[in-house]
């Protein structure tokens, strides 16, 4: 029996002070959202409903070409246009702005207006600020550029090939290889050596992204007379980044306050929005306007920086003949299109939880960054452990099929035990908790898979096709900001930053209501609801008693934001932190007028009452008063200072740095929720069309705060998972042309293709590293969805004897796998 | 724009007004910008995508395939006409006690077609619904609340004594 | 997206409609639904100078039976005629069709004479008027004509109306009860652009096929009616067999394109598998 390798790391203690209790007040409930009246009012304020007195607006001329230098650039007629106010080249702009941020080390530089040449279609070549956005577009139709070609390399296999003129940033060197690094976690040699059988495949993973319905932009203002900068933007990461955006513009961070607005979706694509800051701040600089620029959709498919994942991989999972997975090794291509503005963070994030719930003793990976002439990568619901997902799922069913083992009961025979977390797996992230069996048990009993068994042995008879499938996932939450830069050199590691905090102010009126100011936005999760019941929990109060707001940068710049399911989490922390200094305060307040001990009282519904004596007590808002406007009341002693007010900063509860040698990368993602999920599809082999019967989706999310809008991630991150195994592809051809360039042809799913009922099931283990013990939830539909799709396809298909390593499964491509196994 | 401008006499949300607008000031430009009722949105501008979903005449338009003139003459009805937060509509309730929205950006195109679907037909299946809402993408929710909320919202309005006008 | 600039203008009767067609002709476009049109131009990619809004014609919103035809004016909008019970009874492959055509919304506007004038590839409508042997009536200031659907359309977004005609009127000839309907699409998303689709009739007396009509859309630059393979039908006994190799040829005969979507062998894949479908579909449909 071989001696399970675990990385050298000690696993810090946790920090949690709020655990899960039975019969809490808000947490736990469904109650309905906050943020809804106004937005379904129609009163919600997004970025396009932005309005600055004296406006302008902005278009952007876009690149034909994949790969040109720009050899000259006439805007002249463009800049006669009546209407026009001023048009702005590359060069001109790069004068008074320099690149945007980037996680990557060596950075990949990226100005928001191309200077010299074009990397893809779709890029920035000039901006035009006019009265309005349709005489802008006007003006784009006489800029002149004359452009010269360069070679364009398709081909994800040959990109690591490419020299000479079809580099893109050849300044780093005559390749568009940004990184070609083994990572090697534990005794990879050795368990292959000892394996009766190495199952080896390859898998790809074709570009879908978030398409959110409301693109990205911002309303920029210029202030002369103080050189400042105020920008309304839907971003969500500004107070991570913000102030890299002041570096781009060339003054101070003082200068720069990033306003959040609401966001009509992001799912990761507005992150950072750097382009639309700084594009937007740097021409009203320029135009001496205030300018407004608003992607339109051909805009936010080309370049928007926000295309998912693009892969292929040559993984071999090591494996015992009882179906016990010993390694994994993986040789990957990721396309990261033309720059790299989170370095090879998605590769990060694959090793969160690489090894999926299973335990598999070593890793090793190859990782081949390749840019190419495509939009750049950003991120995608999932941050590319999606892809990691779909690689060990598919290879756990090849390693079922080959041994002849059950693919739930190889699952079984390799999911963690509950008595083992928290269990470190070679990668060095930990698992803080989970038991995995009792998810599996669930969407077992959910699901009826052996009902469905029989229905498919029927179907067959009659010459349909139905299919069957079930997986079991990890979706890690909360990311540790070390996976921006622990995979880059160790000796170049960049910005190695380890704070990914998130940060609340709080505080009570004279009426003892909560204020809270949020230092993150809302984009379609539930910020002001889960924030408002767990301030409600926290301090008591009603949700009716609290108001939650979103502050700009220049009133709260210690956060993150969300992204990697980690806000509520995070936010949680932050308000457990912030309601204890509150509460202590207001207990030492209560205790003056009461006459007793600190240690005496207790809050319960609204009061400060003494413990065991229910009718002494006085309501917060007695308190809170008193507090506000009574200070010679009270005692000339620290600690009785008017009013309740906080700023309370949560950091990340479980992370530590990676060695420098990097034979691990620390802890960097170890809120470990877990997912099965099973489908019921049938396949017409006539029409390659897929058509699903059932859906069964079971979440462990730990203590989950609103399970209604916690089951809303689920089923919509199930439907783009859909979207993206089925329906959905950024496809370039050899030319580098975006061909999938309009939702006409960017299938996203309707109503139609996402089934009626997904059927969600909960199970919860509390993680021990955070308050109350909930875990985050926001991705993982998306994570699960592709390979239980493909499982299925695959399982229909049973009959052909195919096997399928790949997304999109479109029809088209259906019929051919169909078609090449009929030969 | 065009120099010329043409003036339009048209009713939104119950008022009449006269604007004079560019011949190629699209509808929902013209309503969100002109008019300032922000709560229909825009997500394509090819037609595609159902975010800037209208009332024109009694039955859903794209806004962003019309022309602010061709509206000359119509009645248009915006999800601004549907309720306030004091009193919603049936429909702003239902999706709201059902989880219909997340981000909201989908919405008030979804709400003004569920609306057109409840005047037609208003005892809908799920299927219906699922059919009626098939020309408005969403991104949040995976669509089953939205239905949910549909048939919520028609169940309600069918058993409500007031006629909702 | 913003459209380039135009003149517009809004006539209130039939005659000044054609006389400024005929007086700006090659630089006006007409405007009913504007489903089709407005997305091009909001891409730029149609930049009409003039656009002429024929929405206030409102005595072109009709559908009636006129003799053995359906008439069907240039306002009828995809709704109405879907929904209608009327079209149902007379031609009821258009209803048929009209499930799979775009959605609620864009129905309520478009019309059935703008789909046929943009003539989209992959257009339901098309292969339904050349199954049914539709006329087509153009007007302009000239006078009128007419059309066979056969005739009409003439490649990629192309047909045969000159730039001064308005397509005023699409008559449709009445389907026999002998005569059954079928209707048979693939698409990406329900109501897309169809990747392939077949639209057919088959007249069936005395057990055997009578007459039989047989188109495609989606799988070439225009719908394509398939006399060769329906003459293969003509006389013979509905069987699923008959069907097939109808499917067969039909694959081998038409040159089909390719796209981003569907590639040659899938289109092909497409024609054998839907064929039968709709053949036998239009064999069963048959009222009895």
């Amino acid at each position: 029996m071989n001696q399970r390798y675990i990385p050298d790391l000690k696993i810090p203690v946790s920090r949690r002070r709020e655990g899960p209790r039975e019969n809490m007040r808000w947490i736990g409930k469904s109650i309905k959202r906050v943020e809804d009246p106004r937005l379904l009012t129609g009163k919600g304020k997004f970025i396009d409903d932005v309005v600055v007195r004296n406006m302008a607006h902005v278009a952007l001329l876009r690149s034909p070409f994949a790969h040109a230098r720009i050899k000259s650039i006439d805007i002249s007629k463009a800049q006669a246009l009546p209407g026009v106010i001023i048009v702005v080249t590359g060069k001109s702009m790069a004068e008074t702005t320099g690149p945007t941020v980037s996680f990557s080390s060596p950075p990949v530089p990226q100005y928001v207006i191309a200077v010299d040449k074009v990397r893809h279609v779709g890029e920035a070549v000039a901006a035009v600020v006019a009265e309005d956005r349709y005489i802008a577009e006007d003006a784009l139709d006489l800029i002149e550029v004359e452009y010269e070609e360069l070679p364009v390399v398709s081909d994800i296999e040959q990109m690591p090939f490419a020299k000479g003129d079809a580099v893109l940033h050849p300044e780093r060197g005559d390749t568009n290889v940004a990184m070609d690094r083994t990572f090697t976690f534990g005794p990879v040699d050795a368990d292959f050596a000892r394996a009766d059988i190495v199952i080896k495949r390859k898998l790809r993973w074709n570009r879908s992204g978030p398409q959110p319905l409301e693109t990205a932009g911002a309303v920029a203002e210029y202030d002369e007379g103080t050189g400042k900068f105020t920008v309304h933007c839907n971003t969500s990461m500004y107070t991570y980044v913000g102030w890299l955006c002041a570096v781009s513009l060339g003054v101070p961070a003082t200068q720069l306050n990033i306003v959040p607005t609401l966001a009509g979706g992001s799912f990761g694509s507005k992150l950072f929005l750097h382009r639309v800051i700084v594009l937007t701040a740097s021409l009203a600089r320029l135009a001496g306007r205030p300018v407004k620029y608003i992607e339109d959709r051909l805009d936010n498919m080309t370049n928007a920086d926000a295309h998912g994942s693009d892969r292929l991989y040559e993984a071999e999972l090591a494996m015992k003949s009882d179906g016990t997975m010993v390694s994994l090794r993986y040789q990957v291509i990721d396309d990261y299109g033309a720059y790299l503005q989170y370095g090879y963070g998605t590769h990060g994030n694959a090793f969160s939880q690489v090894v999926g719930p299973y335990r598999i003793n070593s890793v090793e990976a190859r990782v081949i960054a390749v840019l190419s002439n495509k939009c750049q990568q950003g991120a995608y619901r999932g941050f590319g452990s999606e892809v990691a997902n779909f690689v060990i799922e598919r290879m756990a069913d090849v390693a079922a099929k080959e041994l002849g083992i059950d693919p739930i009961e190889i699952r079984r025979r390799n999911l963690i035990r509950p008595e083992e977390f928290p269990y470190v797996i070679p990668t060095g992230n930990v698992y803080d908790i989970g038991n995995y069996q009792a998810v599996l048990a669930e969407a077992l009993r959910m699901f009826d898979m052996e009902g469905w068994r029989a229905k498919q042995a029927e179907a067959r008879k009659q010459g349909r096709h139905i299919g069957l499938g079930l997986v079991t996932c990890q979706e890690r939450s909360v990311f540790s900001s070390t996976e921006f830069w622990s995979l880059n050199p160790p000796d170049q590691p960049g910005f190695a930053l380890t704070s990914s905090p998130e940060a609340i102010s709080l505080r009570i009126d004279p009426t003892g209501k909560a204020f809270v100011k949020l230092n993150a936005p809302f984009w379609g999760n539930s910020p002001e609801t889960v924030v408002t019941q767990i301030v409600a929990e926290a301090l008591t109060l009603e949700p009716s008693d609290v108001v939650v707001g979103y502050a700009d940068t220049d009133a709260g710049f210690n956060g993150t934001g969300p992204g990697g399911s980690r806000y509520t989490v995070m936010v949680a922390g932050a308000v457990v932190a912030g309601a204890r200094t509150l509460r202590e305060k207001l207990f030492k307040f209560a205790a003056h007028m009461m006459e007793c001990g600190t240690d005496d009282l207790e809050l319960r519904s609204g009061n400060i009452g003494i413990k065991g004596v229910p009718d002494i007590q006085k309501s917060i808002a007695e308190v809170a008063i008193a507090s506000h406007y009574f200070r010679l009341s009270f005692p000339d002693e620290p600690g009785f200072e008017s009013g309740l007010e906080t700023t309370a900063v949560y950091d990340h509860p479980l992370t530590t740095l990676p060695p420098a040698d990097r034979s691990h990368l620390g802890i960097f993602y170890p809120i470990m929720g877990h997912m099965a999920h099973a489908v019921a599809l049938e396949v017409d082999i006539g029409t390659g069309k897929v058509e699903i019967l059932d859906y069964v989706a079971v979440h462990d999310c730990g203590t989950v705060v609103n399970p209604m809008t916690l089951a809303g991630h689920v089923r919509g991150g199930t439907a783009q998972g859909i979207g993206s195994a089925l329906l959905e592809y950024f496809r370039y051809d050899e030319d580098g042309q975006l061909l999938t360039a309009s939702f006409a042809d960017y299938h996203i799913p309707t109503a139609h293709e996402v089934p009626s009922n997904i059927r969600v099931g909960h199970v919860e283990t509390p993680s021990p590293y955070t308050e109350y013990g909930i875990k985050g939830g926001g991705e993982g539909g998306r994570m699960a969805a592709p390979p239980v799709l493909v499982q299925a396809i695959e399982d229909a298909l049973l009959p052909f004897g195919v096997e399928i390593m790949e997304i999109p499964l479109t029809p088209n491509r259906i019929r051919q796998i169909i078609r090449q196994a009929q030969r | 724009m065009s120099n010329k401008l043409i003036e339009i006499a048209v009713t939104v949300n119950g008022k009449s007004l006269e604007r004079r607008v560019p011949p190629r000031m699209l509808l929902s430009d013209f309503l969100r910008h002109e008019l300032h009722l922000t709560g229909t949105h825009v997500g394509c501008e090819h037609g595609v995508c159902g975010a800037c979903n209208v009332e024109v005449d009694g039955k859903t338009a794209r806004s962003c395939l019309m022309f602010a003139v061709q509206a000359e003459g119509a009645i248009i009805n915006t999800v601004e006409s549907l309720g306030t937060i004091a009193k919603l509509h049936p429909l702003q309730q239902a999706f709201w006690e059902k989880h219909g929205l997340q981000c909201g950006f989908c919405t008030p195109g979804m709400l003004m077609t569920a609306k057109e679907l409840l005047a037609a037909n208003p005892n809908p299946t799920r299927e219906e619904v699922t059919e009626a809402i098939s020309g408005n993408l969403c991104r949040c929710t995976g669509y089953q609340t939205i239905v949910d909320a549909v048939m919520s919202a028609a169940e309600a309005m069918r058993n409500s004594e007031v006629t909702p006008s | 997206m913003k459209p380039a600039p135009f003149e517009y203008v809004r006539p209130g009767t039939l005659e000044e409609a054609l006389r400024l067609l005929a007086e700006q002709s090659g630089e006006a476009k007409l405007i009913a639904g504007g489903q089709s049109l407005v997305p091009m131009m909001n891409f730029r990619l149609a930049r009409p100078e003039l656009l002429i809004d024929i929405n206030s014609l409102a005595a072109l919103d009709y559908h009636r039976r006129d003799g053995d035809v359906l008439a069907i004016g240039a306002l009828a909008r995809h709704a109405t005629l879907s929904a209608s019970a009327l079209v149902r009874s007379l031609c009821p492959l258009v209803t048929e069709a009209y499930r799979h055509v775009a959605h609620g919304t864009v129905r309520n506007r478009g019309t059935l004479c703008g789909n046929l004038c943009h003539a989209d590839p992959a257009s339901e409508m098309p292969a339904v008027m050349l199954v049914l042997g539709a006329t087509l009536v153009l007007r302009s200031a000239r006078g009128e004509r007419r059309v066979a659907a056969s005739d009409f359309f003439t490649g990629l977004y192309s047909t045969v109306v000159k730039p001064d005609e308005m397509l005023i009127e699409v008559r449709i000839p009445v389907t026999a009860v002998s005569c059954g309907h079928g209707f048979a699409e693939v698409s990406a998303r329900k109501g897309d652009y169809a990747m392939t689709l077949v639209a057919s009739t088959l007249d069936i007396r005395g057990g055997r096929i009578y007459a039989a009509a047989l188109a495609y859309a989606g799988v070439s630059d225009r719908a394509l009616r398939m006399v060769a393979l329906e003459s293969r039908l003509v006389s013979q006994v509905p069987s699923q067999a008959l069907f097939n190799e109808v499917a067969e040829a039909a694959a081998h005969s038409i040159d089909v394109g390719e796209d981003q979507h569907a590639d040659r062998a899938y289109r092909s894949d497409l024609i054998r598998t839907l064929t039968p479908r709709a053949l036998a579909q239009a064999a069963a449909s048959i009222a009895t």
